[in-house]
């Protein structure tokens, strides 16, 4: 007996396509670059082996010393004259190159991940936060902690001028005044002369009981402070006096500045991540600031905004996620050219502070033993800068290509 | 356009003024007292007070609020970062610690031997990067364009005190084509014009000299030139493939234009903006990649001069330098700025 069973019939709608997310998308992308996928291989290799040589490979610097096989060429073989096996050969002081390039690795990459790490979290906040407020008004508690917070920073000067420190709060509360008198006096016309008034008030008379002149002084502080904070400032000033000082860190070349920093710090690992890390600052508050100008003029951001969603949760929920690749990219360029800064601090001998391995501090220790034809002793460690460099830089070029597709074409 | 110029000129001074407070802030790094910095551990302690007395280091770092109490108004101003920013509007920069000597005198020295070294590498750079980015956007994906991508970005991850090292080492040192280092052979002299060896001996008639300039600039200029020529190529690239999608250039080639003229004549010219914005750029990081080119091939220039003031922890001197690379940064990023102005119509003046 059989019963003639309905046939079942799949349907395949060829208009809708399988869900696939954004970042899936991309590393498809990616994984079909070759260069992008070497990039990726190189970083990985070097990432591993410098961890796991940190961790798992005791290497003692300070020990490592044996001056009866110094400046050996690579030896592959074992033979009677040369027993010991250096793939790399060995150095001025005997050690052995592979070990200490592959122990350097730690050092120069970890300069890298730190300084790229400080310069992007700092740069994009910054950056974050002046584009937000640039293309949206601030509401009244925004502009309550601005001004207040103004207040506070502007009152610091006549305050230490004084030392009453208690002025820093009087501007503080003056700042407040001025954002929740702001409709009151919205049609009075003299609003900066009774701020200016009440500025050169607070601090002529609190300065008046320290010393005749000081109290001259902080009056004439505190007019310009009152006048200041007569009126609440607005986004767009914010984001223009934070864009001024990026632009007085971009007006030096990076790396001298990085130089010249650590050159009055004092020699350092810690001190160059700092150095390279602040330098780096202004180039991921620039491109945040214009990925989120661009952003938060978008449909979806208006509206998110007009079904009254807060200004945190339309920043970070709706903003953040949609500025992510520009800066995923520059992230990875930047961990190169950090690691480029850092050999060259390290060249320099300001960078890891002797015997501890870095790869530009064993440049800048063997390239003066060069007549010698030490080749081997710059090539290596040469080598490992040159190849970190590159996987970093082309994974961000793959990375660029894969995130925004408009792109590739370049 | 007049109006245009000026103002960026005057928007130029707060950053000025920014940098000056930056490089004051450098000597507040200084772990300890700078005094004792200055004069090494075993300075004895009227040495070191009158360190302190020559440098004002005695005044506080920007007003003076003691003075103020004693109602000396004029002693409120009197501070160490105004005294340094009235020096410096004398173009005064301090003098150098051990040697005594005024920093911007020897600064007048030393800079036509850097200027030299990055106008040379600007140069191959341009003559290099701009015609290949030309070529390989003519003839995208070819080999000549992959080639091309592939050395560009080799050329901005060699860091360039290795690439050096490295030309040392090969020309120098096993080959021994060519000089590791200084100016100039000892015995050879140029009569002094310019400062700028090459263009001096071409001016006096001295091949000789310019040969032997040449042969010490060669290397030092190329390792220089590595970073801006692959920057350059790529820009060059980038941009003009941008332009050649453009329809005026369909229209060009339609209308029977041979390639070169479509490509030199249509192209090229729009396609230039941008470079000359990266031109400008990195005009301050050949400057400052002079201080690790110089050290290396012990070039005269202010490069090795800042190292060596490093380790010799000669403050003025790195803070004079760092200023004078910082200003001339600024004045060629104003340039660009004007030049664009020029070139594109279509940017407002106002």
């Amino acid at each position: 007996m059989s019963t003639q069973l309905p046939e079942v019939e799949v349907l395949t709608d060829f208009a809708v396509r399988e869900h696939r997310s954004l970042w899936l998308d991309a590393w498809r992308r990616l994984k079909a670059s070759r260069t992008a996928m070497l990039g990726l291989v190189i970083v990985a290799v070097f990432l591993l082996s410098a961890v796991g040589a940190h961790f798992f490979w005791n290497y003692d610097p300070k020990m490592d010393l044996d001056y009866n096989a110094k400046l050996r060429a690579p030896n592959l073989v074992s033979t009677p004259e040369k027993p010991t096996i250096h793939i790399f050969g060995t150095d001025k002081l005997g050690r052995d190159i592979f070990t200490r390039v592959v122990h350097g690795g730690w050092n120069s990459l970890r300069v890298g991940l730190v300084a790229v790490g400080i310069s992007l979290i700092i740069g994009c906040l910054l950056g974050l936060f002046a584009g937000f407020f640039e293309s949206f008004d601030m509401n009244f508690k925004e502009k309550l902690v601005l001004m207040s917070g103004l207040g506070l920073a502007l009152g610091l000067l006549p305050a230490w001028i004084a030392r009453q420190w208690f002025q820093v709060l009087l501007f503080g509360g003056l700042g407040a005044a001025s954002v929740l008198l702001e409709k009151k006096l919205a049609h009075f016309k003299l609003t900066r002369l009774l701020f200016a008034l009440a500025g050169m008030l607070l601090g002529g008379v609190s300065g008046l009981l320290v010393a005749p002149l000081v109290g001259l002084v902080c009056a004439v502080v505190g007019l310009m402070i009152g006048i200041l904070l007569a009126k609440p400032v607005n986004g767009k000033a914010f984001s223009s006096i934070t864009m001024r000082i990026m632009d007085i860190i971009l007006s030096f070349p990076s790396y001298l500045l990085a130089i010249a920093i650590v050159a009055f710090l004092g020699p350092g690992l810690e001190k160059g991540m700092i150095a390279i890390g602040v330098v780096g600052i202004p180039i991921y508050a620039r491109l945040a600031r214009s990925a989120v100008l661009s952003v938060s003029q978008k449909e979806y951001v208006l509206a998110s905004q007009s079904v009254g969603e807060g200004h945190g949760r339309i920043l970070f929920k709706h903003v953040l996620p949609n500025i992510l690749s520009p800066i995923i990219v520059q992230a990875t360029m930047g961990l190169a050219s950090a690691i480029l800064s850092a050999a060259a601090l390290g060249f320099l001998g300001l960078g890891a502070i002797p015997p501890e391995p870095e790869w530009g501090a064993m440049l800048g220790d063997s390239y003066k033993f060069l007549s010698s034809g030490a080749w081997w002793a710059v090539l290596f460690p040469g080598l490992a800068i040159v190849f970190s460099v590159l996987g970093f830089n082309l994974l961000g070029d793959g990375l660029r290509d894969a995130l925004d597709p408009k792109m590739r074409a370049k | 356009m007049a109006k245009y110029i000026l103002r960026r000129l005057i928007s130029v001074i707060p950053t000025l003024i920014g940098v000056t407070l930056v490089i004051f802030l450098f000597q507040r790094l200084i772990p300890g007292d700078p005094a004792v910095a200055m004069l090494g551990e075993h300075a004895t302690e009227e040495n070191v007070a009158r360190i302190r007395e020559q440098f004002g280091l005695n005044r506080p770092a920007f007003l003076d609020r003691d003075a103020l109490v004693e109602g000396d108004l004029p002693g409120f101003f009197d501070s160490q970062y105004v005294r340094y920013f009235s020096r410096l509007l004398r173009f005064d920069l301090g003098d150098s610690i051990h040697r005594r000597i005024p920093v911007a005198q020897t600064l007048k020295e030393r800079f036509p031997a850097t200027l030299e070294l990055a106008l040379l590498s600007m140069f191959i750079a341009l003559l290099v990067g701009i015609p290949i980015g030309i070529a390989s956007a003519s003839r995208r994906n070819s080999w000549l364009d992959g080639t091309t991508m592939i050395g560009s970005l080799l050329g901005v991850s060699i860091p360039i005190f290795w690439l050096g090292i490295m030309e040392i080492m090969l020309f120098s040192v096993f080959l021994k084509w060519l000089p590791s280092g200084s100016r100039l052979s000892p015995g050879v002299s140029i009569t002094p014009v310019t400062n700028l060896l090459l263009l001096d001996s071409l001016l006096t008639g001295n091949f000789a000299g310019f040969w032997d300039a040449l042969k010490h600039i060669i290397m030092p200029a190329v390792a220089l030139a590595t970073i801006p020529t692959a920057i350059i190529t790529r820009m060059t690239r980038s941009s003009m493939l941008d332009v050649l999608q453009e329809d005026y250039i369909r229209t060009a080639s339609a209308k029977g234009l041979s390639e070169r003229v479509v490509l030199y004549r249509h192209a090229l010219k729009n396609a230039f903006l941008p470079v000359i914005t990266i031109i400008g750029i990195q005009a301050g990081s050949l400057l400052a990649g002079a201080v690790l080119t110089e050290t290396i091939f012990s070039w005269p220039g202010i490069g090795k001069w800042v190292y060596d003031s490093i380790l010799g922890r000669d403050y003025p001197i790195v803070q004079g330098v760092t200023l004078l690379i910082a200003i001339i940064f600024l004045l060629v990023n104003l340039l660009v700025d004007i030049s664009y102005a020029l070139l594109d119509p279509r940017i407002s003046y106002d």
